[in-house]
C-alpha cells in the first residue's frame, strides 16, 4: 500500500470564494442591524449560517483531496476563520451578540485572504507527522476560543467605558448589546476552555520543535509563552483574588495579542523562507 | 345620525384637584352609564374614568343633542358648579370626537406620550360598557379600529421606547449590567418617598431579594413589608453594600454617605464582582468618585434626568408621526362610518317602494280574479296600478317639497340631483294638483307605448 500524497495545501473550491464573498456580507448586514434595521437580523444571521456552511465545505473538500486542516498554518488559519464563526453562531443561541459579528465577520475575511496570500510552502514528509498535526490543530483551538473571548472583552470595555462616561446611545449599546456581567462570564468561560487545549497545544509543540532537532530561540516560542502566561495569570487571580471586569478584559486582550503575534511571525517566516 | 361624541376632562384642561371632583370610582362606573343610557337621549355609551383623564364616549339617539345632556349629567351627578366647568369639559363631535378616542387610544393624548397605561383602562372601560350592556355597533366599532391604530402606531413608531420616567431608567440602566433583574440583591438605602417609588419599581421589575435599611428602623419595616423585602440594621451598612447588586441610595443625609473609602472596602470584599449604584437622593448621598471603581457603575439623578428628557424627546419625534397614522386612519375610519349611515335608508326606501307597488299588484290582481275582464279593461288596470304606485310613491315627497319653508330651494336642489331632473321639469312636478286622481301623462305613457 503507498501512502498517499499529503499536500499542505490546494487551490481553493468554489465554495471558498462564496464563503468569502458571504462573510464580507453577513459583516456588512450586521451592521446595518447595528445601526437600526434590527428587521434584518435574521437575515443576517442566515448570511452568517450559509457562510459557514460553505466555507465547511470548502474544508470537507479539501480532506477529500487530502488537505487537513491543520497541514500548514496556512489551512490553520482558514479553519481558524471557521471556528470564529461558529464559536459566533454559537454565543448568538444565547445573546444578543451583533457588535460581536460586526467585528468577526471582517477578521474571517482577512483571515482567509491573507492564508490565501502566503505561499503554501513545503514540508518534508516526514516532518509533519502526527504530533505536529495535532499541535496544529490544537493550537488553532485554543487561538480560536481566545479570540471569541477577546471579542466578548472587547466589547465588555467599550460598554463599560460607555455607561461609566454615561454616554447611553454609545455604539456598544446599539441593537442592545448583552449585558456586562454577562459578557464577563462568558470571557471567563472561553478561557476556562481554551487554556487547558492551549497547554497541551504548547507541550506538544515543544516536543515536535526539539523532536525536529530545531532550537528554541526563536521569537514565537518566548510570544506563545507569554500568552500562556497571561491567560495562567488570569485563571489564578480570578480563583484567588476575584480578579474580573476591566483588569480581566485587558489581560485577555493582551494574551491574544501575543497569540497574533505568534502566528504573524510563524506566516512572515513562511513569506521569506 | 349615529354620530359619536365625547365629553370629557383631562389633565390638558384642568389640574388634579378639578379632575377628581368629577372623577368616579370604579364601583360607580357601572351605574353611572346605565343612568346615562335610562334617562338621556344616548344610544351607546362608555366612562372612562382614570387620574389623568374622566371621559363620556357616546353616540346620540337621532335628532338630539346627547353631549350637552352628557355635560349637564356629568355637572348634576358630581355636584358641582356648572359654570366651574365651562372652560375645563371639552366636547367633540363626529370626525372630532373619532379622531380625539383614535388619539387617547394610542397615547398621543397621555401626560407621558407613549404610556401603554392607557389602552389598558380603555379596554377595561369598554369591556364594563359591555357588561352593562350600553355598549352599541357605532361604539364598539369605534373602539375596536382605535385598539388597532393603538398597536399600528406602537409597531410603526418609536413612540413607547425608551424609559420615561427616573425610576424605569434605572431599571434600563440595571439591565444593561446585569441583564435580569431577577437573583439580584437590591439595596434600598433610605426609605424616603423617592427610594420607595425606585423600590417598588424594581420590584414590579423582578427584582425579587431587596433588603431595605434606614436610621429609622420603623420606616425602613414599613417599606420592607410592602415589597416583600427585608429591613435591616442601618449600622451594618457596609456588610449589607457587600451582598447587594444594585443600589438605591435616597437618605436625607448633608454629607455623602456612600464614600470612595467605603466602597473599596466594600469592592475588595466583594471580589470586585458587579455593582450599580443609583443615587437619587439630592444632596447626592454617593461620592462621585466612586464610579471610578472598577465594576462600579454609579448614576446620579442628573444622569437619569438626561436619558429621560432624551426619551422623551424621541417620543415627541415619533408623535408626529404617529398623529399623521391617526389621521389617515380616522379619516377612513369616518368615510366608513358614513357609508353605514346610508345603509339603513338604503334599505328603507327599497322595501317602501316594494310595499307600495306589492300592494297595488296584488288589488289588481285580486280584481282580474273576481271577473272577467275585456282586453281594453286589462289595459285600463295596468294602466291605473301603475299610476297608483307612482302617485303613492310621489305623495310624500311632494307634500315636503310644497311644506319646506326655510329650506325649499334646498330640499328642491337635493330631489333634483337624487332623481337626476333639469330644474324645468321641477317646476313641472311642484305644479302639480294636490290630490291628482287622474295622471296628467297618462296619454304620454300610451305614446311611449305606441
Amino acid at each position: 500500500m503507498t501512502e498517499p500524497v499529503r499536500l499542505l495545501s490546494v487551490a481553493p473550491s468554489p465554495a471558498f470564494w462564496v464563503a468569502v464573498a458571504l462573510y464580507a456580507l453577513a459583516g456588512a448586514a450586521l451592521l446595518a442591524v447595528l445601526g437600526g434595521k434590527t428587521k434584518l437580523r435574521p437575515l443576517a444571521l442566515g448570511i452568517v449560517i450559509a457562510a459557514f456552511v460553505a466555507h465547511g465545505t470548502d474544508i470537507g473538500w479539501r480532506g477529500t483531496q487530502n488537505v487537513h486542516p491543520a497541514q500548514s498554518v496556512r489551512e490553520a488559519i482558514g479553519f481558524l476563520a471557521w471556528l470564529l464563526t461558529g464559536g459566533y453562531l454559537l454565543t448568538s443561541l444565547r445573546y444578543r451578540f451583533t457588535l460581536g459579528g460586526v467585528v468577526i465577520m471582517p477578521v474571517a475575511v482577512v483571515l482567509l485572504v491573507l492564508a490565501r496570500l502566503t505561499p503554501a510552502g513545503e514540508a518534508a514528509p516526514d516532518q509533519l507527522g502526527a504530533l505536529g498535526r495535532i499541535h496544529i490543530s490544537l493550537a488553532t483551538l485554543g487561538v480560536g476560543v481566545f479570540a471569541i473571548a477577546s471579542a466578548v472583552s472587547a466589547i465588555y470595555l467599550a460598554e463599560n467605558r460607555a455607561l461609566k462616561r454615561k454616554q447611553f446611545d454609545a455604539i456598544a449599546f446599539k441593537d442592545r448589546g448583552a449585558p456586562l456581567e454577562a459578557l464577563d462570564r462568558l470571557a471567563h468561560r472561553l478561557i476556562w476552555v481554551g487554556f487547558p487545549i492551549f497547554t497541551i497545544a504548547l507541550v506538544l509543540g515543544a516536543v515536535w520543535v526539539s523532536r525536529l532537532g530545531h532550537s528554541l530561540d526563536r521569537l514565537e516560542y518566548p510570544l506563545a509563552a507569554v500568552t500562556w502566561l497571561a491567560y495562567a495569570t488570569l485563571l489564578i487571580a480570578r480563583q484567588v483574588y476575584g480578579w474580573r471586569g476591566r483588569r480581566a478584559a485587558l489581560l485577555t486582550l493582551e494574551g491574544f495579542a501575543c497569540a497574533l503575534a505568534v502566528l504573524l511571525i510563524y506566516l512572515a517566516r513562511r513569506m521569506v523562507e | 345620525m349615529s354620530e359619536l361624541f365625547v365629553v370629557g376632562i383631562s389633565w390638558r384642561t384642568a389640574p388634579v384637584a378639578v379632575r377628581e371632583r368629577l372623577a368616579f370610582r370604579e364601583e360607580e362606573l357601572a351605574l353611572a352609564v346605565q343612568a346615562i343610557t335610562a334617562r338621556l337621549p344616548v344610544a351607546e355609551v362608555l366612562l372612562i374614568s382614570t387620574c389623568n383623564r374622566v371621559e363620556v364616549y357616546g353616540v346620540a339617539k337621532p335628532g338630539s343633542d346627547a353631549a350637552t345632556a352628557v355635560r349637564g349629567f356629568m355637572i348634576e351627578q358630581r355636584k358641582v358648579k356648572a359654570a366651574d366647568m365651562d372652560d375645563v369639559l371639552y366636547e367633540y363631535r363626529g370626525a372630532a370626537a373619532i379622531r380625539h378616542v383614535f388619539r387617547v387610544a394610542s397615547a398621543l393624548d397621555s401626560l407621558v406620550v407613549g404610556e401603554a397605561q392607557i389602552l389598558g383602562q380603555l379596554k377595561a372601560a369598554y369591556r364594563m360598557a359591555d357588561a352593562s350592556g350600553t355598549s352599541g355597533p357605532v361604539l364598539s366599532r369605534a373602539l375596536e379600529r382605535a385598539f388597532g391604530v393603538a398597536k399600528r402606531v406602537r409597531t410603526e413608531t418609536s413612540i413607547a421606547r425608551g424609559a420615561a420616567n427616573v425610576s424605569s431608567v434605572a431599571v434600563e440602566l440595571a439591565s444593561r449590567v446585569f441583564g435580569n433583574l431577577a437573583g439580584k440583591n437590591v439595596l434600598v438605602v433610605g426609605a424616603g418617598k423617592m427610594s420607595a417609588l425606585a423600590a417598588r419599581h424594581l420590584y414590579a421589575s423582578g427584582a425579587q431579594r431587596i433588603v431595605v435599611t434606614n436610621r429609622s428602623p420603623a420606616k425602613a419595616e414599613a417599606l420592607a413589608a410592602e415589597i416583600e423585602g427585608v429591613a435591616k440594621p442601618w449600622e451594618q451598612l457596609e456588610d449589607h453594600l457587600v451582598e447587594a447588586d444594585v443600589v438605591i441610595s435616597s437618605t436625607g443625609a448633608r454629607e455623602p454617605i456612600l464614600t470612595k473609602k467605603l466602597f473599596k472596602t466594600v469592592t475588595k470584599r466583594r471580589r470586585y464582582r458587579q455593582m450599580m449604584v443609583i443615587d437619587i437622593a439630592v444632596p447626592r448621598d454617593a461620592e462621585t468618585s466612586i464610579n471610578e471603581l472598577d465594576q462600579v457603575y454609579l448614576f446620579n439623578i442628573d444622569d437619569l434626568d438626561k436619558v429621560v428628557q432624551a426619551n422623551l424627546a424621541e417620543r415627541a419625534k415619533a408623535a408626529e408621526h404617529a398623529g399623521k397614522i391617526v389621521e389617515h386612519e380616522a379619516g377612513q375610519f369616518e368615510q366608513w362610518l358614513r357609508t353605514q349611515d346610508v345603509v339603513p335608508t338604503i334599505r328603507a326606501l327599497r322595501e317602501h317602494f316594494a310595499q307600495v307597488a306589492d300592494a297595488e299588484v296584488q288589488k289588481a290582481l285580486d280584481q282580474l280574479a273576481r271577473k272577467e275582464h275585456t282586453r281594453d279593461q286589462q289595459r285600463e288596470l295596468v294602466q291605473r296600478v301603475v299610476q297608483l304606485v307612482v302617485n303613492k310613491l310621489l305623495h310624500h315627497p311632494t307634500a315636503a317639497l310644497r311644506e319646506s319653508a326655510d329650506d325649499a330651494t334646498l330640499r328642491a336642489a337635493v330631489v333634483c340631483e337624487l332623481f337626476g331632473l333639469e330644474p324645468g321639469d321641477a317646476d313641472e312636478v311642484v305644479a302639480e294638483p294636490p290630490q291628482p286622481e287622474q295622471a296628467p301623462d297618462a296619454p304620454e305613457h300610451k305614446k311611449a307605448q305606441a
